[in-house]
């Protein structure tokens, strides 16, 4: 029994690292530009699709094929944020939740055309290997994948409290007017926070790749865990995204174990709507950091 | 237009004064006569010109060739054409003048709505005398309905039970859904003396219905289902399904899932290191793509599908020519459908008439035993009143070496079957 717990939390936690890079992606995009961005998991599709290609094509493995896809995400979130973005900020919300969610639909349909609805896959050495304590086990395949999201997340924990750049954005987050007053560009902040969330949502995909399939509708699968995470952890939170996406994945491994495995996701939402109920600003008890 | 499509119309109707279909005898081709025949032409535009030639006998194809079965679409059109060709090789149709078979394929979209407007379009713009397709059970239920009020015979490989209820227009010379459990079932006792089998299915249409088959047969085969459990399509990780097998002391496990979830499943058993006998069942889990996308892991998985290209001597002489041409071994549903096609050719030669009455009459009074047309799980095709063919039974696979080799039934195992 106690195996089967531990092993259970083992496979939540692995799982809750790839929530939390997706996850963390929206919650800064939230802190920063003050907007839903609806269309975050089909940027994880397109990461995954770098890192097939790549895989495929020249023969990369899919986890260094983050140092491509990381930076050609960033370079789309920068230009999505110059360009479009820009244009509907203001006070009104509508047209900024219609153009993220226009853009979602604009990449999935984009998507069907130009790679099909197929499954793909990349075979590496350690897709299928795992290793084993005991009764237990790790994927090999999940654990780098963990281990690597753990570690972008602390590099951009460290680059939001020690760089300037990121002082400003935390301060742009804080009050978008002050923080002007003050001399900080906020265009120049925006494009950063996005290209960033862009590319954490790169490196997920990545670091996807050599255990999940790449399909068009994938980002779906991933972008509900991560929404449900970022109000669970206190919009525009970091920190907060992050424990409560690896709290989720292991309440999802949890819920599939003892409730049932078509039912994981109730006891996600169960644990959503209590925090909700007595925490309404979520985890983060509403401070914004 | 060009003279060569003028002239194609001139044949044409002149062709259609020779069958006697054609009310008004036409001097010259009338305008309006001109505009149907090359509104048709355009509409399919892959019909090559000598489709209209005099005696050419029309058969249409209808296979989803875009959208989310297109991969396999494409390979049943490249399986039809093949056939066709070699029965024009052999001759064409003796009893109708040596006549050339012209398939005419359209495309489904993978989509319902498509496939109803898609085979009445088939249908009313062309002279047919037979139609196969459309893989999936949902497509052809859909054209099997357009063709019984159109009176056009329909053959199919599809698995539905439903395609065999108050139907006189369509035919089923393959296993039925339900014989597809119980084959399923039997197979697990091939692997252990006393099954016990874990039955994870995706909580929807597909994966209900089909697990509750398996659940109802079983206690008449003798097999235990210890685990059986819904899961949640498109799931993000399958380690905590696969724990909880490993706790039901399962020593087989049949999965009702599509591609991605089976993916899932089977990399997760192997880095459990859970020594279990897996069972994909049918569709997606029979065809080459399922090996390049698995790899090394689908050796030894197990299956079940309606024919396959190591029955006999006829089969093998199709797959290899259609493995020259499109580079994968040829799979079930394209495999049957060549088989399929010769059955229609045997109808027609027997008919001595184009017509799709005559054909269907034809049709039902089919029985073969030898030759392509009985390229078919214990090699007999024989149609009862309900279009199902009375010697109908599946055949258990299995991967091995990346290819997919037949284990069971004894009668029809080509190989013997692994044990992990």
């Amino acid at each position: 029994m106690l195996e089967t717990v531990t092993q259970a939390v083992i496979n939540g936690l692995l799982i809750g690292g790839i929530y939390a890079l997706v996850s963390i992606g929206v919650t800064l995009i939230f802190g920063v530009v003050k907007i839903v961005n609806f269309a975050q998991g089909e940027f994880v599709m397109i990461g995954m699709y770098i890192s097939f290609y790549l895989a495929t094509q020249f023969g990369i493995d899919p986890i260094l094929s983050l140092f491509i896809s990381m930076p050609v995400l960033f370079v789309i979130g920068v230009l999505i944020q110059h360009f479009l973005i820009r244009r509907v900020l203001g006070p009104n919300d509508m047209p900024q939740i219609f153009l993220t969610f226009a853009l979602s639909l604009l990449l999935l349909n984009l998507s069907l055309l130009l790679f099909s609805a197929n499954y793909r896959t990349v075979h590496t050495s350690y897709s299928d290997e795992a290793f084993h304590l005991g009764g237990l086990y790790i994927p090999e395949a999940k654990l780098i994948a963990f281990v690597v999201a753990m570690a972008l997340s602390g590099a951009l924990w460290v680059f939001l409290h020690t760089t300037d750049l990121g002082k400003a954005m935390r301060a742009a987050s804080q009050n978008r007017d002050v923080a002007t007053l003050m001399g900080i560009n906020p265009n120049r902040v925006f494009a950063v926070a996005f290209g960033a969330a862009l590319a954490l949502a790169g490196a997920a995909g990545s670091l996807l790749m050599p255990f999940y399939s790449a399909y068009p509708f994938v980002g779906q699968v991933f972008v509900l865990m991560a929404f449900v995470a970022v109000v669970l952890g206190t919009l525009g939170n970091v920190i907060g995204a992050l424990v409560a996406s690896l709290m989720m994945g292991v309440a999802e491994s949890l819920g599939i174990q003892f409730v049932g495995a078509d039912s994981g996701l109730i006891v996600v939402f169960a644990m959503l709507l209590l925090t909700l109920a007595f925490k309404p600003n979520g985890l983060g008890g509403g401070r914004v950091r | 237009m060009t003279n060569d499509r003028q002239k194609s119309v001139l044949v044409s109707s002149a062709d259609h004064q020779e069958r006697g279909a054609s009310r008004v005898p036409a001097k010259r081709p009338s305008r309006r006569k001109f505009l149907k025949v090359a509104s048709g032409a355009i509409a399919f535009g892959a019909v090559p010109l000598r489709g209209w030639a005099a005696d050419a006998i029309n058969i249409g194809a209808l296979y989803p060739t875009t959208g989310s079965m297109a991969q396999i679409g494409v390979g049943c059109v490249a399986a039809a054409k093949l056939a066709v060709e070699m029965i024009n090789e052999a001759g064409g149709i003796k009893s109708l003048g040596g006549a050339k078979l012209n398939l005419i394929s359209s495309d489904v979209q993978s989509d319902t709505t498509v496939t109803r407007t898609e085979t009445d379009r088939l249908i009313t713009s062309n002279k047919l005398s037979a139609i196969h397709g459309c893989f999936a059970s949902a497509l052809t239920l859909i054209a099997s309905e357009v063709c019984e009020r159109a009176k056009m015979p329909i053959i199919t490989g599809s698995s539905s039970d439903q395609l065999n209820k108050g139907r006189t227009y369509t035919f089923t010379p393959f296993a039925r859904a339900s014989q597809f459990a119980k084959a399923q079932l039997q197979m697990s006792k091939l692997v252990s003396e006393q099954p016990k089998v874990a039955v994870i299915f995706e909580n929807t249409a597909f994966g209900t219905s089909t697990s509750n088959g398996l659940k109802e047969l079983a206690p008449g085969e003798g097999v235990e289902i210890v685990m059986f459990e819904p899961y949640s399509a498109g799931f993000t990780d399958a380690s905590p399904l696969i724990n909880k097998v490993k706790a039901s002391g399962a020593n087989a496990l049949f999965s009702v899932s599509y591609l991605n979830d089976l993916i899932l499943i089977v990399r997760t058993v192997k880095q459990v290191g859970l020594n279990i006998a897996i069972n994909g069942g049918s569709g997606g889990f029979v065809i080459p793509d399922f090996y390049k996308n698995v790899g090394k892991l689908a050796e030894g998985l197990q299956g079940v599908a309606h024919w396959n290209h190591d029955m006999d001597e006829n089969a093998q002489k199709v797959n290899a020519e259609y493995k020259k041409r499109t580079g994968d071994f040829l799979f079930e549903y394209a495999g049957g459908l060549v088989a399929q096609t010769f059955m229609i050719a045997d109808a027609l030669e027997r008919a001595g008439s184009a017509e799709p009455q005559k054909v269907r009459e034809a049709l039902s009074a089919l029985d073969v035993s030898s030759g392509f047309a009985a390229m078919a799980p214990g090699g007999k095709v024989k149609f009862g009143p309900d279009g199902k063919n009375v010697y109908g039974r599946p055949v258990g696979v299995q991967w091995q070496n990346g290819d997919l080799a037949s284990v069971f039934p004894k009668e029809d195992a080509r190989a013997p079957l692994m044990k992990s």
